[in-house]
């Protein structure tokens, strides 16, 4: 028991010694943004670890190009009456400033929304939203995803420039009563 | 060259120091995570509850692999999705104060890494950032000192008045990411034009949603948000890079707090400089923390003796 035990504490420094070398390649082989045969043979190895631990990470905020457009989302509601109406996703320059800290999450949220990799979200969102503005008696049938853009550029004195709002349709939703479940 | 290799090695992982810097940052950490989680409860279940935005099957297409995630074993009801948060709030309050500090740092990083998991997409990377930092938080003695865990042992008199030194290996980890996140956010910044142009900062200020208070007009002249621009692309490059240089450590540490604290005046990004900036603390060298604490303990004495002393009759007396 004592031999197991002084054997243990003699492995204890190589071990931490392997655990940091590896870290220490995995995780810059992650990040940096250089795309050598060696860096990604090793992206490829650690992923599972990666994915599996919350060690995966991206630091491209505002890169390599900021956002060049203002942006919101909304929601065109059509009911089983007959009736409309159009319900925003908070906008943060919309809100004072505690609602800004608490409901931030939704800018972050509808700047992934409009990425089409994310498109099998959509239905979830338009399904949320059917949910939450239904009535038994006036349930939602329709929910159409509408994603609004101002492009924004400096002028030749440098002031804000800023172009019409446009719109893009990114679903249109029939709603399905299992959906209001 | 490989023994010096080895020698610096050691002596940067394993040359044992006072844990004061990696329980501070601790304390730290734990009130980052609880901030978080305020933040977030209001829309706790819009964002995790079953008829969430994105519910956990969408999410888990979306994101495929075997992750760490409690949400994939939790009973897929808002209760059980409920309990998640006050485990997590439990837990980051223990860390925080620092009881039982082992076990609440691992429970602290799967209830972490679990909210991140699963939802991706409303995380910055502020977020991204503390799950790192809690995954080697784990490994380190954080408990060993400023904490109740330290106070319980020396009430049992496993300990005396000293705080041991420790082996930093866990905490120059999270050093290493901190200053890896600035230095790829550098290299991935300098491959875009308006980075390199200098208008970058132009778009940032300029877009509503980001807009926390008024920033002055003149700091938004073509050539004043040029030198910003550059600035900012500069000093991320020195908090990845220089800050290892020990004589240009505080300055540049010093340049880091003043542009992140400019940030969360300027951008509404609740907590992501204060993420950032938690971590700060293991940049600066025990003995330092030590004489500042020194210092600030001082300054309280001396305002404390000149404080009016009260009486038991109410009626008050000047103290010298």
């Amino acid at each position: 028991m004592d031999q197991a035990l002084s054997l243990l504490g003699g492995l204890k420094r190589p071990l931490i010694n392997i655990f940091l070398a590896f870290h220490i390649v995995a995780i810059t082989c992650w990040c940096i943004p250089i795309d050598l045969p060696g860096i990604g043979v090793v992206r490829k190895l650690v992923r599972p670890y990666f994915l599996w631990s919350g060690l995966f990470q991206s630091w491209d905020m505002f890169a390599p190009s900021p956002k060049s457009a203002n942006t919101y989302l909304e929601a065109q509601i059509l009911y089983k009456d007959g009736t409309r109406e159009v319900f925003t996703l908070p906008r943060m320059e919309l809100l004072g400033l505690s609602d800004k800290f608490f409901k931030e999450r939704y800018r972050k949220f509808t700047d992934n929304l409009v990425d089409e990799r994310f498109d099998p979200m959509l239905p979830d969102v338009a399904r949320h939203i059917a949910r939450t503005k239904s009535s038994p008696q006036n349930p939602v049938k329709l929910v159409v995803l509408v994603f609004n853009f101002s492009f924004i550029a400096p002028g030749p004195d440098g002031s804000l420039v800023s172009q019409p709002w446009d719109q893009h349709v990114l679903l249109g939703y029939g709603v399905r009563p299992e959906d209001l479940r | 060259m490989v023994r010096r290799f080895v020698r610096a090695w050691n002596q940067f992982f394993f040359a044992e120091q006072s844990p004061l810097p990696i329980a501070l940052f601790r304390i730290f950490f734990g009130v980052m995570v609880m901030a978080t989680l305020v933040q977030l409860r209001s829309d706790w279940l819009n964002w995790y509850g079953v008829h969430s935005w994105v519910t956990n099957s969408t999410a888990r297409a979306l994101e495929p692999g075997t992750r760490l995630n409690l949400f994939a074993i939790l009973p897929q009801d808002d209760h059980g999705i409920n309990a998640l948060f006050w485990v997590a709030i439990g837990s980051a309050i223990l860390l925080t104060v620092g009881l039982f500090t082992r076990i609440n740092s691992v429970l602290v990083f799967l209830c972490l890494a679990s909210i991140q998991q699963r939802n991706l997409y409303i995380t910055h990377g502020g977020d991204t950032f503390l799950r790192l930092a809690g995954f080697f938080l784990m490994f380190a003695p954080a408990g060993a000192a400023l904490s109740l865990d330290r106070l319980i042992r020396r009430w049992r008199g496993r300990e005396g008045a000293g705080v041991h030194p420790r082996s930093p290996w866990a905490q120059r980890m999270i050093q290493i990411q901190l200053s890896l996140v600035y230095l790829v956010t550098f290299l991935v910044k300098i491959k875009g034009a308006p980075w390199l142009h200098g208008s970058a900062l132009f778009y940032i200020y300029h877009l509503d949603e980001l807009r926390r208070f008024p920033i002055p007009a003149w700091s938004l002249r073509p050539t004043v948000l040029r030198f910003e621009t550059w600035l900012a692309l500069g000093l991320e490059f020195c908090l990845g890079v220089l800050i290892w240089v020990r004589r240009l450590k505080y300055p540049i540490l010093g340049l880091g707090v003043g542009l992140h604290l400019w940030l969360d005046y300027s951008l509404n990004i609740p907590l992501f400089q204060w993420d950032i900036l938690s971590a700060y603390i293991l940049f600066v060298d025990p003995d330092d923390i030590v004489r500042v604490w020194k210092w600030v303990a001082g300054m309280l004495a001396r305002e404390t003796s000149n404080l009016p002393a009260v009486k038991a009759d109410g009626n008050s007396t000047a103290a010298n």
